[in-house]
C-alpha cells in the first residue's frame, strides 16, 4: 500500500485518537499543575507542584495504594492458576458438553461488571445466601467492616476475570502439538510430568501476556470497588482509581485528581515500556 | 492433551467442571430468585427457595402506571419480542434470504421500543434503557466504520508510521480511563456538552479505538493480498475493492469486533458516570439502586440487574461462536 493511501484510510482514526487521547493526556498534565474545583473550571489557578506534594503527604492516598498493591498481589496469581487448572479440565471434554460449560464459565466475564458486582453483593446482604451459609459454618455473624469489604472486593475480582484466563489458556491448549504427548506417553511419562514439562513451557509466552495485561487491568480496577466499598460508608476500601474518582467528583479537587491520574499513568508506563519495546521489535521484524 | 480414560478420572473431571459451573452461576441464581420475591420473603433471615413468585419488582422498575388492559398489553408485547427473537435465531432454517429476516427483526425491535411507551406509562428506567441502546448503536457504527479503514490500512502498509501508530495505540489501551475522562469532563463543562449523548458516544469511540484497530488489523492480516490486487487490476480503485472484496471476506472478524464494542459500550460505567448527570445508561442507573439507604431497594436492584442482563444473554445466544473466536484471537495474537 502506498503512503498516501495509508494516510487516506487511517486518518479518521488517527484524528480521533489524537484529539481524544493525546490531547486529553496533555490537558491532564496541564491540569495537574492547577488548582481547580467545580467552581473555577473556566479559570484554573496555577499552583506548580503543590498537588503532587499534597498527594505524597496524603495518608488516604497511600492506604489506597497499599490496597491496590495487595489486590494485584492476590488477584493476578489466582487468575493465572485457576484459569490454567480449569482450562486443563475443560480440555478433557468435547462437543456440546464443552460448549455448554464454556458459555456458563464465560458468563461472569461477559455481563456488565457493575451488575455482576450488584449480584455478588446480593449474596452478602443481611438476608443473602452466603451470609446465611457463613453463619451456619462459622457460627459467627457476617460483619461489614474494612477487612470483610476488602476480602469481598478481592474475591469478586477473582470471580469475574478468571473466565478470561480460562479462554486464553484453553485456546492455547488447542494448538499443542500432539506428537510431543505421544512421544512422552511412549517414554512412560505421567500426566503430571506431561503438564510440568510440555504444557507449562509451551504456554509460557501466553502466561507472560496474561500476567502483563492482568497487572495493568487490576491496577485500573474501578467498577466493582466503587459498588462494594459503598457497603462501608467510610470508604476505607479504596483503590487508587476509586480514590482518584472521589477526589474529583466528591471532594471536587479536579487538579489534584488529575495529578493522581498522571502518577498512575507513569506507574503503568514503567511496567509497560519493556513490553512496548518488545512489540516494537516484533513489528519491525514483521516488515 | 490426551484424554483421561479411567472411569474415576472421568467422574472427577465432571465433578470439577460442575462445581466450577455452580461457582460461576451462584450470584445469577440468587439474584434471579430475589428479584421474584416479595419484600417479606427477600428479607427472611434463612434463605427461602420455595415461595410465591411475583412480578411486582419488575413492574415497579419498568412501569409507572398500568393501563386498564394491563395484562393483555403486556402479553402482546412479550409475545412480539419472543417471536422476533426466535425468528432471528432460527433464520437459517427459514427458506428466505436470512439478511431480510435480520433486517426485518431489527426494524421489529425498533417499532416495539417505539410503540411500548405509546401504550404504557413507562418509568424512568425505560429512558435509561433507550439511552443505552442509542449510545451503544452509534458507538458501534462509528467505531467499526473508522476502525475498519484504519485496521485495513495498518494491515497493508509497511512504513514506520504504521508501527508508531500501533505501538502508541497499545500504550493508550493500557492507560486508565480516568486519565482521559477527567479532561473530557473539563472539555464538557467548558463547552456545555456534559450530559449529552454525543459527548458520551465520541468519548466511547475514542477510548475503544486502540482495541478496535488492533483487533480488526489482525483479521485483515488473514485476508490474502492477491484478492484486492486482482480486483484492482480489473480497474477498481482501493476504496471500492476494499468495500466490495475485502470487507465481505473479513466479515466474521468485523462481527466479532462489533460484538466486543457492543459489550464495552453497554458495560461502560466510569465514563458515563462522570460525563452525565441525568442521561444515564443502565450501569449507572442500576448503581443508584444500591447506594441508597432504603432496604426496599434490594429486590428492585435485583429486578433491574436481571432485566439489564437479558439483552446481553440474547446477544450471546446469537453470536457465541464469534465471541469465543474474538477472545482467543485478541489474546493469542496480542
Amino acid at each position: 500500500m502506498k503512503r498516501n493511501a495509508f494516510y487516506a484510510f487511517a486518518s479518521p482514526s488517527i484524528v480521533i485518537m489524537f484529539a481524544l487521547m493525546v490531547l486529553p493526556l496533555l490537558m491532564a498534565i496541564f491540569l495537574s499543575f492547577q488548582y481547580m474545583t467545580f467552581r473555577n473550571v473556566t479559570a484554573p489557578e496555577f499552583v506548580g507542584l503543590r498537588n503532587f506534594i499534597e498527594i505524597f503527604e496524603d495518608q488516604r492516598f497511600w492506604r489506597s495504594f497499599e490496597f491496590t498493591a495487595l489486590y494485584i498481589a492476590i488477584v493476578v496469581p489466582s487468575w493465572v492458576v485457576i484459569g490454567f487448572v480449569v482450562a486443563l479440565f475443560l480440555d478433557q471434554v468435547s462437543g456440546l458438553v464443552r460448549g455448554v460449560y464454556l458459555s456458563i464459565f464465560l458468563l461472569p466475564f461477559i455481563i456488565v461488571p457493575i451488575i455482576g458486582t450488584i449480584m455478588f453483593k446480593q449474596l452478602w446482604e443481611p438476608s443473602g445466601l452466603l451470609t446465611w451459609l457463613y453463619q451456619q459454618i462459622t457460627g459467627a455473624r457476617f460483619r461489614v467492616n474494612e477487612t470483610s469489604v476488602k476480602t469481598l472486593i478481592i474475591v469478586f475480582g477473582i470471580w469475574y476475570v478468571t473466565p478470561f484466563t480460562i479462554v486464553v489458556y484453553f485456546a492455547g491448549f488447542q494448538t499443542l502439538p500432539i506428537e510431543m504427548f505421544e512421544a512422552a506417553s511412549i517414554d512412560g511419562a505421567t500426566r503430571m510430568q506431561k503438564i510440568r514439562h510440555i504444557v507449562i513451557p509451551y504456554v509460557s509466552s501466553l502466561t507472560i501476556f496474561i500476567l502483563l495485561f492482568s497487572i495493568m487491568d487490576s491496577y485500573r480496577v474501578f467498577d466493582s470497588v466503587f459498588v462494594l466499598s459503598e457497603l462501608n460508608p467510610q470508604f476505607k476500601a479504596d483503590t487508587v482509581m476509586t480514590y482518584t474518582f472521589l477526589t474529583a467528583m466528591q471532594v471536587q479537587r479536579l487538579g489534584k485528581a488529575n495529578a493522581m491520574a498522571i502518577i498512575t499513568v507513569i506507574g503503568i508506563m514503567v511496567v509497560l515500556v519493556p513490553f512496548l519495546y518488545l512489540m516494537y521489535k516484533e513489528q519491525i521484524e514483521e516488515r | 492433551m490426551d484424554r483421561v480414560t479411567s472411569r474415576p478420572g472421568r467422574v472427577l473431571v465432571h465433578i470439577v467442571l460442575v462445581l466450577f459451573a455452580v461457582y460461576s452461576l451462584v450470584p445469577f441464581f440468587w439474584t434471579t430468585l430475589q428479584s421474584f420475591k416479595t419484600f417479606k420473603d427477600a428479607f427472611s433471615r434463612a434463605p427461602i427457595f420455595i415461595f410465591q413468585p411475583t412480578w411486582k419488582n419488575y413492574q415497579e422498575v419498568w412501569i409507572r402506571s398500568l393501563p386498564d388492559a394491563g395484562s393483555s398489553v403486556g402479553y402482546i408485547i412479550l409475545m412480539a419480542a419472543v417471536i422476533i427473537t426466535c425468528l432471528m435465531l432460527f433464520a437459517r432454517y427459514i427458506p428466505i434470504n436470512p439478511a431480510w429476516i435480520y433486517i426485518g427483526g431489527l426494524i421489529g425491535y425498533g417499532v416495539l421500543l417505539w410503540a411500548i411507551p405509546q401504550q404504557v406509562y413507562m418509568a424512568k428506567y425505560y429512558n435509561y434503557f433507550i439511552n443505552t441502546i442509542v449510545v451503544t448503536v452509534f458507538t458501534i457504527i462509528t467505531s467499526i466504520s473508522i476502525g475498519c479503514l484504519a485496521g485495513y490500512a495498518l494491515a497493508r502498509y509497511a512504513g514506520m508510521a504504521a508501527v508508531v501508530i500501533l505501538i502508541a495505540a497499545l500504550a493508550f489501551r493500557a492507560l486508565p480511563r480516568l486519565a482521559f475522562v477527567l479532561p473530557y469532563f473539563w472539555i464538557g463543562s467548558l463547552t456545555n456538552l456534559l450530559d449529552t449523548h454525543i459527548l458520551v458516544i465520541v468519548a466511547l469511540v475514542a477510548v475503544n479505538q486502540p482495541f478496535t484497530i488492533w483487533m480488526l488489523r489482525s483479521f485483515f492480516m488473514e485476508v490474502p493480498k492477491d484478492l484486492e490486487e486482482s480486483a484492482m487490476v480489473d480497474g477498481a480503485n482501493r476504496l471500492t475493492s476494499f468495500l466490495n472484496v475485502i470487507v465481505p471476506v473479513a466479515w466474521p472478524g468485523i462481527i466479532s469486533t462489533a460484538l466486543f464494542t457492543l459489550l464495552l459500550a453497554y458495560n461502560e460505567f466510569l465514563l458515563v458516570r462522570v460525563l452525565t448527570q441525568t442521561n444515564w445508561t443502565l450501569p449507572v442507573a442500576i448503581s443508584r439502586y444500591t447506594g441508597a439507604e432504603d432496604p426496599a431497594q434490594l429486590t428492585l436492584a435485583a429486578a433491574a440487574s436481571v432485566s439489564a442482563t437479558i439483552p446481553i444473554i440474547v446477544v450471546i445466544l446469537f453470536f457465541q461462536k464469534h465471541l469465543v473466536k474474538g477472545l482467543a484471537a485478541g489474546a493469542v495474537k496480542g
